[in-house]
């Protein structure tokens, strides 16, 4: 009957367009991005990251308490708040990487064949660890640095040339930031599978001496 | 797709039976959506995943929120603080000095907002066809971002934002599975990184063929979205985490 295979024909083509449709969202998008498609075990590790950030956030907020409090006491008393103005100079000279500094750390020697970009993932992985102040061989490791390579082999940072093999020093939480590096297919897993011959070692320090930046930002 | 609907039953002479045809269609086209999104979910979750990811989910959920609210707490702490600061630099000129100081270094190291001319790079998962060659290539990733920016400071930038999230000296651009983190804020694709900075010499780094050549290569080949174009009038947001500095003490 002519009828029936009307319905017939109708329902197959929007049977096809209905998976014609679908497909098309797929392959618009091919990697779908979102929590929800997270793996446990991605999750876990972004919770830690986060718990650690919100924790840091918080640490940050109680001694801004402390020092709003002594700040207006000693106005108060009319003695002025030159102190909490020098320390907050101090703080922001350490961060901009405008002073040395000296503190507990790790250590990250590289002896071989290595990259600039796999040096700028180095040091991104450090920050991510916690890390307050990064310095690599003399040179110190800035808000604005940047990280390049020469024809003969050596490595830059700002323009500077740094030769291997490298230290690349990192002031920080000693143990976050050993496990952060070390873990295992961390980052430092990866480029022994990477650099094949080269020598990477990592180790606690407790007492690290970094330069300033060289070039004060303007 | 409605176009081809509607060729079909204006070709057709008997309008009254298409018309009950009609009224199958969309039951078909639903049941045949269905049977793909079934399709589709099933390959792509385990039972494991569904199983722990709810509590997960609504953890990392929570604690984002609470990073929100914090963050905005610590901005009207840190407000406070210069406010007390700022009126009691008037006193005298040592501590006037002192905070012209400290105004400059905020400035540096990112605590406040910028505005001025640069430019803004687009990074984006490659959609189409031509992505499903090779997901890995045509997918964004972490070291991507570390790149452009590497290149943006290469070029003399003077101010950074992905997605809103200024680039300080502690800021990393972590990547857990398929989620990127900056300032500990969770984001993804599509990116768009403010640089702030000297136009032309930004132009020539970006374009200089010896640079960024796996993305650019990946854009070629594969589709990646990467769009490099002069822009006036940037607003880079303050950088708004912790300052963190416990354990380094200046020498």
């Amino acid at each position: 009957m002519r009828s029936n295979a009307g319905v017939i024909a109708v329902t197959v083509i929007a049977l096809f367009l209905g998976v014609a449709a679908v497909t098309q969202i797929k392959a618009q998008d091919v990697y779908s991005r979102s929590l929800e498609l997270e793996t446990p075990a991605s999750l876990t590790t972004l919770i830690a990251n986060l718990s650690e950030r919100n924790n840091a956030v918080k640490d940050e907020m109680l001694d801004l308490r402390r020092r709003t409090e002594t700040a207006r006491d000693a106005i108060a008393s009319g003695t002025g708040s030159l102190t909490e103005a020098e320390r907050q100079l101090s703080q922001l000279r350490v961060f901009a990487g405008m002073s040395a500094v000296s503190g507990a750390g790790i250590t990250v020697r590289v002896d071989g064949s290595f990259d600039e970009r796999a040096l700028s993932d180095l040091v991104n992985e450090l920050r991510n660890a916690g890390a307050e102040a990064i310095s690599v061989n003399n040179a110190r490791v800035g808000p604005r640095s940047w990280f390049g390579a020469t024809a003969d082999r050596a490595l830059t940072v700002d323009a500077v040339a740094v030769r291997g093999p490298w230290q690349v020093r990192a002031v920080g939480s000693p143990e976050v930031m050993y496990v952060a590096m070390t873990r295992t297919g961390g980052i430092i897993g990866q480029f022994e599978l990477i650099y094949k011959g080269t020598r990477f070692d990592v180790s606690k320090d407790s007492a690290l001496d970094l330069p300033a930046l060289s070039t004060p930002l303007r | 797709m409605c176009d081809t609907f509607h060729v079909t039953a204006t070709r057709s002479t008997e309008r009254t039976r298409l018309g009950q045809s009609l009224v199958l269609l969309l039951p078909a086209l639903l049941f045949g959506l269905l049977v793909s999104v079934q399709w589709r979910t099933q390959s792509e979750r385990n039972e494991l995943t569904v199983r722990y990811n709810t509590p997960l989910l609504d953890a990392a959920k929570t604690l984002q929120n609470e990073q929100s609210a914090l963050k905005l707490q610590l901005a009207d702490l840190r407000a406070e603080l210069d406010r007390i600061q700022s009126s009691a630099s008037t006193q005298s000129g040592a501590a006037k000095d002192l905070q012209a100081r400290i105004d400059q270094l905020k400035v540096v190291a990112g605590l406040n907002e910028r505005t001025g001319d640069g430019v803004v790079i687009t990074l984006d998962d490659a959609r189409g066809s031509s992505a499903a060659k090779d997901i890995e290539k045509s997918i964004c990733h972490n070291t991507d971002l570390t790149d452009i920016v590497n290149q943006a400071w290469r070029g003399g930038a003077e101010a950074i934002a992905v997605n809103e999230e200024r680039i300080v000296g502690s800021s990393s651009i972590y990547c857990v599975g398929s989620t990127i983190m900056v300032n500990g804020t969770l984001m993804s694709p599509p990116f768009s990184v403010l640089v702030i900075g000297p136009q032309n010499e930004l132009l020539s780094a970006y374009d200089d063929p010896t640079q960024l050549r796996d993305i650019k290569q990946r854009r070629d080949v594969y589709g990646l979205g990467f769009r490099v174009s002069r822009a006036g009038g940037l607003r880079v947001p303050p950088y708004r985490g912790a300052l963190n500095v416990r354990y380094a003490t200046p020498r």
